[in-house]
């Protein structure tokens, strides 16, 4: 069995045993929701545009470095 | 594949993380114009250095160690901010309060800020950005016992904060989750 295998079989007993008895699943076991949140809220926003005009200007920075170099 | 064509998957890899790597860079330095500059070397770094990336390896774990380093790094140069100081947080969050939208969500930034670096940064890789801890072990250059140790600190003082109970949170370690929520009696 994989590592990974393990793990996720030990994950589901312990969930079972954790979450058997009614009511254990709060619904405001929120903090991994709420991280996620904040961090997918940012992910969101995309790609500023400077980024994208910086890797032009790097890769075209690279061009010329290469035509110089006759590669 | 020729160079070109490696050159091109390394842009296109790149492109790809940038949201996660700069949503990193805004929890590491909880600020929207620090984290862009901090993005902004880590591409820099990253397109410098990009002989020593191997094609096919984790770009995204390769892109976050080097921006990790970067924040460390530049955090030495200017020294020490001050951590855990109470006007720490309301200093660098009355900036931009709006970009973080809704008032629960400023409270649990706030609370995610008062948590020691080291603490912060792992729950963020294991708990939102979507790494392993074995990843984050990588990442952090620690061992994976510690990056669970740190993940489960965090959360129980991020529970402990905003009063909730983090009962069932977290998939990877539930373990971890039942004694927590003994412990803080919740």
């Amino acid at each position: 069995m994989s590592e990974d295998e393990t793990r996720k079989k030990e994950k589901m007993t312990t969930a079972q045993s954790n979450n058997f008895r009614p009511g254990a699943m709060q619904p405001n076991s929120s903090i991994s929701r709420k991280l996620r949140e904040f961090y997918d809220a940012v992910q969101e926003e995309g790609i500023p545009d400077r980024f994208m005009d910086l890797l032009e200007r790097l890769e075209e920075a690279e061009k010329k470095a290469n035509s110089v170099n006759g590669k | 594949m020729n160079d070109e064509d490696v050159d091109r998957a390394f842009k296109r890899d790149l492109l790809a993380s940038l949201p996660n790597l700069r949503a990193f860079a805004v929890s590491l330095t909880g600020r929207h114009d620090k984290a862009d500059d901090l993005v902004q070397d880590t591409i820099m770094k990253a397109w410098a250095n990009q002989k020593s990336f191997t094609a096919g390896t984790n770009m995204r774990a390769w892109l976050f160690t080097i921006l990790r380093n970067e924040f460390y790094s530049q955090m030495r140069k200017r020294g020490r901010e001050v951590q855990d100081s109470d006007g720490l947080y309301s200093e660098r969050f009355s900036v931009h309060p709006e970009q973080y939208g809704r008032l629960d969500l400023q409270d649990f930034r706030k609370a995610l800020d008062t948590l020691p670096d080291d603490q912060r940064e792992a729950i963020i890789l294991v708990g939102a950005a979507g790494f392993a801890y074995e990843e984050a072990a990588t990442i952090c250059g620690c061992a994976v016992g510690t990056i669970k140790s740190r993940v489960s600190r965090a959360r129980a003082r991020l529970q402990e904060l905003l009063g909730v109970s983090g009962e069932g949170d977290f998939g990877p370690d539930p373990g971890d989750a039942a004694i927590t929520s003994r412990a803080f009696g919740s």
